[in-house]
């Protein structure tokens, strides 16, 4: 691989990871939270995206770039549905359930509504996503040889500028530090007043608006499929647990870890584009059964 | 219904029996069937092209049996929900790499048999065309087999780890059950059942699609289990006979298939409360003679467990500074000390439940400090818990039972093939359980024991794995005055018989009526240690305890 298209893999690469970042910060902050691992994860992203175009475009959506209203319309309910998923999800497939196997079950049930609910509306193998945010795609000239187009460092920087800003929230706001209040003891923190069902709920509904994050960015880069939100959601997961699961930092930076990893195997002439998927969902199952709690985990 | 539908169906419910081994009996979320039946189906056409069909699906099936033992390596430590991941997981990396290479996989197409269906030995002169009609057969006689094979194990010795393992997975590793190797192993079964009714259907088909191994057949197969309920051989096939009435296409399926889930989870709990309970056949447990190897309690005073030189850090946080103990046998030691002073720690350690930093502990001579509790159960060490964990399904005799299996070397598989010396081995271990009951009475189930019976079955459970040293935390926890005395007569037979106990206790009355000699833990260190009577003399032991005034 030349210095030009590995510079051009990595650049991609930590877009593509930044983004899973967001899907993997959502996942985390959810089982930091309440413990529980969220099947549904990555539908929440195909829930928020194909809403927004059905509730701006219809179902058949054409690769014009939206005008303005449109794509505010689009942007706002993309975040909104994501929101409102997260927190349905919560309270109908999370907070009933006592018993594991029960929320497994649940969660991968609400997973399979979500996806089956929006095929019977976008019936299509595959679609094409316009770009609600109108990023520029002019192409850059890199030293080396590479190519990039101006929308991968845009997508870069939106996704790591709400990664960073969500991580500090949970660090500095006072909602946050009721999440670490929460996470640390629940019970406890109920006794000190706080309404621990609303801060886990207002979690999950910030991991919904992080996975409508997602989807806005990842959308326009190539074919939507329906089925396709559960791949990135485990992305997102192999993400999070190459840190330490419940980590938000550990989640953004194995985000653009994985990212990079799969776009420079991607790009090379050793593995090639077959492994976009298969590297990083083979990832999650070794790492799941070496050291289920992350690499970084304290309890091996 | 034609001949090869059924064949196909019969496939698929051998799938479903195999994954109930798993699910239903281990208690093991798996949601990744469909990836095991895809290497089977998708195994055997590939390695069929350079070798004899037979061997084909033999090596298909042996490697999906290996991935499943491996998916099941780290989960297993951890909690259930990892697993459903990992194997979900799993589930999607199938459909990944069929996609992925379309070379090798045939893409959306699958990949298509087009030699007739052989089984030749050229070597034995034989040559044997598998017809629809031998498929039917060949399926139905597994199907029967594994759910003879799967009843047997129910009713069996293995039956009641598995119980254990569900019902109380902390507290089956206290008295000797092998978890994780349980787990692995009814996982690895389960995958290897998978590839074949994969490999089976691929053969009667002719053909295999990345279609028919989807995600939702892992769902559907885990539906179908989870609809038969709780340890029932025959569940699956009700659950898969369920399955089977959805549609074969469209986007009907998945919500369907949504909404059976849902149901069997919310139906799950009603039904069982209604159904009769399934016991265990009640047979006559007769002692046997000889042959059993059944540890002899060690001569009185003799040093029975050893720790040297014990240290413990959390965080940076000393809970255990260098301690020395010895448990003699016929003595009964009391563990003593001030809230946070690091006496469960200490027992946790000697059970083997914690691993120290620094320090030996040894078990009649042998180093057992490298051994998990399933082995320091069998070397001689079994623990009770602060908490009362008992196993909610399982009767007295039966908690008692699932404690003895320590005791006899039955094996894990032997039991199932019927040989009859592991059958003599089951009625010695219900020999040797029922002797530990005491006056309990044996059918009853825990919830109907009143507390303090429950608190001494959980010393029982514990003594009925042989194990020469007994650790107890705050046994007489909560008791009333009667039933403190009744425990203490029962440590005191302990001790007769030869164990040597250890009792992590506050009650110092409780302590003055039942120990021998005692140890105090101070900021994990030990501050006095010898006779009861001397330790209560002195003085360092009064100041930690009524402060520096008194």
């Amino acid at each position: 691989m030349s210095w030009g298209v590995a510079l051009q893999a990595v650049a991609t690469g930590l877009a593509q990871g930044a983004v899973y970042g967001l899907v993997a910060l959502g996942f985390t902050l959810c089982y930091r939270l309440v413990r529980v691992l969220d099947f549904a994860h990555g539908d929440l992203i195909v829930g928020a995206t194909f809403v927004s175009v059905l509730a701006t475009v219809g179902t058949t959506p054409v690769l014009r770039s939206p005008s303005a209203g449109v794509a505010v319309a689009q942007v706002a309910v993309a975040l909104l549905i994501g929101a409102a998923l997260g927190a349905v999800l919560y309270l109908a497939a999370v907070r009933p359930f006592r018993s594991e196997v029960g929320w497994v079950a649940a969660t991968v049930t609400a997973g399979l509504v979500v996806r089956e609910a929006v095929g019977l509306v976008f019936t299509r193998e595959a679609y094409a996503v316009a770009d609600p945010l109108h990023l520029p795609t002019r192409l850059l000239s890199l030293p080396g040889g590479g190519r990039l187009s101006v929308r991968v460092l845009a997508v870069l920087g939106i996704a790591l500028a709400v990664g960073v800003l969500v991580e500090r929230l949970l660090v500095r706001s006072r909602l946050g530090k009721a999440m670490r209040a929460v996470a640390d003891d629940r019970d406890s923190a109920a006794l000190m007043g706080i309404p621990t069902d609303r801060v886990v709920l207002v979690a999950f509904a910030v991991a919904g608006v992080l996975a409508g994050v997602a989807g806005l960015l990842s959308a326009p880069a190539g074919p939507v499929t329906v089925s396709g939100g559960v791949v990135l959601g485990l992305k997102g997961v192999a993400a999070a647990l190459l840190g330490r699961l419940g980590s938000a930092r550990g989640a953004l930076a194995g985000g653009l870890a994985l990212g990079v990893v799969e776009a420079l195997a991607v790009s090379s002439t050793w593995l090639g584009p077959s492994y976009r998927d298969v590297l990083a969902l083979a990832v999650l199952v070794v790492v799941l059964a070496a050291r289920p709690e992350g690499l970084r985990s304290r309890v091996a | 219904m034609s001949t090869v539908d059924l064949a196909r169906d019969l496939y698929l419910l051998l799938a479903a029996l195999g994954l109930n081994l798993a699910v239903g009996y281990a208690g093991q979320p798996v949601l990744g069937q469909g990836a095991f039946v895809a290497v089977g189906a998708y195994g055997t056409l590939l390695l069929a092209a350079h070798l004899p069909l037979g061997l084909a699906v033999l090596a298909a099936v042996v490697g999906a049996g290996v991935l499943g033992w491996v998916v099941d390596f780290g989960a297993s430590r951890l909690r259930g929900a990892f697993l459903a991941l990992g194997t979900w997981a799993l589930a999607w990396l199938a459909v990944a790499v069929l996609a992925a290479f379309p070379g090798t996989f045939g893409g959306e197409q699958g990949l298509l048999r087009d030699a007739p269906s052989v089984l030749e030995s050229p070597a034995l002169g034989l040559s044997w065309r598998l017809t629809p009609r031998w498929h039917l057969l060949f399926a139905a006689l597994l199907c029967v087999g594994l759910v003879s094979v799967t009843r047997a194990l129910g009713r069996g010795p293995l039956g009641l780890d598995l119980a254990a393992l569900r019902q109380g997975p902390e507290a089956a590793a206290s008295v000797g059950v092998r978890g994780a190797a349980l787990r692995r192993t009814t996982l690895a079964l389960a995958a290897a059942a998978g590839a074949l009714a994969g490999a089976g259907t691929a053969v009667l088909l002719g053909v295999v699609a990345p279609s028919s191994v989807a995600p939702l057949l892992s769902i559907q197969l885990f539906v179908a289990v989870l609809i038969g309920g709780t340890a029932n051989p025959y569940g699956p096939i009700v659950g898969v006979g369920l399955i089977l009435l959805l549609p074969d296409q469209g986007r009907g399926v998945g919500l369907l298939t949504a909404l059976l889930l849902v149901a069997a989870l919310a139906l799950r709990d009603p039904v069982r409360s209604r159904l009769p309970r399934l016991r265990l056949p009640a047979r006559k447990p007769r002692p046997r003679q000889g042959g059993v190897y059944v540890p002899g309690p060690p001569p009185e005073g003799e040093a029975v467990l050893e720790a040297r030189g014990l240290r413990k850090r959390y965080g940076g946080l000393p809970a255990l500074d260098g301690v020395d103990l010895t448990l003699r046998a016929g003595e009964v030691h009391a563990l003593l000390g001030p809230n946070g002073s690091g006496k469960t720690t200490l027992l946790r350690v000697l059970a083997g439940a914690v691993r120290p930093d620094e320090g030996t502990v040894t078990v009649a001579g042998r180093d057992v400090t490298a051994l998990g509790q399933e082995g320091r159960v069998r070397a001689g060490v079994a623990r009770t818990f602060q908490d009362t964990v008992l196993f909610p399904e399982l009767t007295v005799r039966q908690h008692a039972e699932v404690g003895s299996r320590a005791l006899v070397p039955a094996g894990t598989w032997r039991p199932l093939l019927g040989v009859p010396s592991a059958r003599r081995d089951w009625m010695t271990v219900r020999a040797l359980a029922s002797e530990h009951l005491a006056d309990l009475d044996p059918d009853a189930l825990p919830s109907a024991l009143p507390y303090g019976e429950q608190r001494i079955l959980q010393v029982l459970r514990a003594a009925a794995t042989g194990a020469a040293c007994l650790l107890l935390d705050e046994p007489a926890a909560g008791m009333s005055a009667a039933e403190t005395a009744r425990l203490a007569a029962l440590l005191r037979d302990l001790a007769g018989n030869g164990h040597a106990v250890l009792v992590v206790e506050h009650n110092v009355r409780f302590v003055a009526a039942v120990a021998d000699t005692a140890t105090v833990l101070a900021s994990g260190r030990v501050l006095a240690q010898g006779t009861v009577d001397e330790v209560r003399a002195d003085p360092a032991v009064r100041e930690a305890y009524l402060g520096r005034s008194a």
